[in-house]
């Protein structure tokens, strides 16, 4: 099923056509619009006309989270503020939000785009859409929200949080499809068990998770706990919000919409463009963004592009899903470990359920790292030398498969902290 | 074969007295108590008057728990009196993973829980029912002494 099928199964020469043609009108904006963007241009000695084919998008300048903070809060605006129908901010780790704001064409887009997602991981019309994504300056609960109504899918409006009532609407008005992050799904799940109701006797059908980079064992951990499909779908406020790309049926990558967006994937120390295939981080331009176009935008998020054609009959290039941030990137004694790394590890594993917090500390001039993983009831052996035997097992795959040397310490369960957001994974109390 | 509860905790305080309170607060009364320690985590395995209830709340209580086939055996509490136990085991070639003391309220005899390897079990039950001095008890006469 396709919401637009004209567009989502373009052939891919008229695709990259129709981006060429909108890249250009962009940049030629940009430049013309944004003294921020043009000072770039002319240290480079760039002008617009320089950009003659795809492959010249290479030679134009990155903007990252620092350009936007810099100009905070509307300083990279194209069009005045009386054309910007609604404003949204990402919550700053460091000191001011980054601001972004989107013209009536802007919504209507995403709007569009948020459709197309619904429909990929088996949404429609009929459907009982039960939106967990907080509402506010956050893209989550919004982007969803209008992304339905233009569907026609009835759209609760619950927001995040608030476990109990989450449940009870989940019951009473007949939800079919959940969407919220994928660590507030499993603790959904959990509270679900803890009440014993049987999943099978809720509607819900599918389940559109992200916001945070989640594994496939967990996927399947949901999908079992729920009796759901569990699709990922990715976004970022700087470029649009949720449904920059959406899994379908396929399960296996995820659509970047490239009728309105073009990925990249580079290297983040070299910044060259990497081939199809090789994992860096995704930069993305947004072609047809009025609001707040932007350039090459260094999302810091690890993936790679996947080129070969999709069952599904979408042409349009998939992303694997996230393997983590560069910037949770922890260097351990010169080692580059993601935190994703040790959950696969972990998974491999298998009896260990997926929970696991990562300790980085420094003793005298040296790292170490201590992954607390929650021991499972199948793992679990009356004698402490099986218990031993498993702390050993999963320290020596970790050694093995990413080089470092680790502690491993078994605790209880549901002894390390849930978010009801983004998971809390990693603890640094390094102090440097 | 006598059903012991083994409970998974981490190695620091109150971890214990969480699970004892558990326990009391069902009226679920503990006949004996071992714990084993590693350095981060220990193992407590008890035996209770009433197992499959006792399961029941700590696994409500989100603790892992799992139950294991333990022997019990009845000796003379004097002097050796252990020793013709251990004496036959070895004999026999079967190694004990751990034992330790069970708290009898209605006999002068010690009582001995004794873990073994699963697939020794039935020899151990066969080589101690002919040792002279030691009885074997199953869980009922167990629980009454």
């Amino acid at each position: 099923m396709y919401w637009n099928k004209s567009y989502e199964c373009m052939p891919r020469e008229k695709l990259q056509e129709l981006q060429l043609e909108r890249l250009k009108r962009m940049v030629n904006r940009i430049y013309h619009d944004v003294p921020f963007y043009r000072n770039k241009f002319q240290e480079k000695g760039l002008m617009p006309e320089d950009v003659k084919s795809l492959e010249d998008l290479q030679k134009l300048p990155f903007t990252t989270k620092v350009d936007l903070r810099d100009n905070y809060p509307y300083g990279l605006f194209t069009v005045p503020l009386e054309q910007i129908v609604r404003i949204h901010a990402s919550s700053g780790t460091t000191g001011k939000p980054t601001v972004v704001g989107y013209t009536r064409n802007d919504i209507s887009m995403w709007s569009e785009l948020m459709a197309r997602c619904l429909v990929a991981a088996g949404a429609g019309p009929h459907s009982v859409i039960q939106n967990a994504y907080g509402y506010g300056l956050f893209t989550g609960g919004l982007g969803v929200h209008y992304g339905a109504e233009r569907l026609g899918a009835s759209i609760i409006p619950i927001s995040g949080g608030n476990t109990a009532k989450q449940i009870m609407i989940m019951q009473d008005f007949g939800t079919t499809a959940l969407t919220c992050t994928p660590s507030y799904a499993i603790y959904l799940a959990d509270a679900l068990k803890e009440l014993g109701i049987d999943p099978e006797t809720l509607k819900i059908k599918v389940g559109i998770f992200g916001a945070e980079p989640w594994s496939e064992n967990i996927r399947k951990e949901i999908e079992k706990k729920l009796k759901i499909k569990a699709y990922d779908i990715y976004g970022l406020s700087e470029i649009m919000g949720p449904g920059v790309a959406i899994e379908c049926e396929c399960q296996d990558g995820l659509h970047v919409w490239e009728d309105h967006f073009i990925p990249e994937i580079i290297d983040p120390v070299t910044l060259k463009v990497l081939p199809y295939g090789e994992q860096g981080e995704l930069v993305i331009t947004t072609i047809t963004k009025e609001g707040i176009p932007i350039l090459r935008y260094r999302t810091r998020d690890i993936t790679t592009i996947k080129p070969e054609p999709c069952a599904c009959g979408r042409t349009h290039l998939k992303i694997s899903r996230l393997q983590g941030r560069t910037d949770d990137m922890l260097i351990i004694r010169g080692v580059n470990v993601f935190p994703t790394q040790i959950e696969s590890v972990l998974l491999e594993i298998g009896e260990v359920e997926p929970h696991y917090q990562l300790v980085v500390r420094r003793d005298g001039s040296l790292d170490t790292l201590e992954i607390k993983v929650e021991l499972s009831e199948g793992l679990f052996s009356d004698r402490i030398s099986n218990l031993e035997k498993l702390e050993k097992r999963i320290r020596d795959r970790i050694q093995s498969t990413i080089g470092v040397s680790s502690k491993v310490s078994l605790v209880e369960p549901k002894s390390l902290p849930r978010s009801e957001g983004k998971s809390q994974r990693v603890v640094d109390l390094r102090k440097i | 074969m006598i059903r012991q509860v083994s409970i998974f905790i981490e190695n620091h305080e109150g971890r214990l007295n969480n699970i004892l309170k558990i326990l009391a607060d069902n009226q679920i009364n503990i006949r004996s108590l071992n714990i084993a320690d590693a350095t981060d985590f220990g193992i407590v395995r008890l035996i209770l008057q009433e197992t499959e209830r006792g399961m029941e709340v700590l696994k409500k209580n989100e603790i892992i728990t799992s139950i294991t086939p333990v022997l019990a055996a009845e000796i003379s509490d004097d002097p050796g009196g252990l020793s013709t136990l251990v004496d036959a085991l070895t004999q026999a070639k079967i190694n004990i993973v751990y034992a330790y003391s069970f708290l009898p309220k209605n006999t002068d005899n010690a009582i001995i829980i004794i873990r073994v390897d699963d697939e020794n079990q039935n020899k151990a039950i066969e080589t101690l029912e002919n040792v002279q001095g030691v009885n074997l008890l199953d869980r009922e006469t167990l629980l009454l002494k």
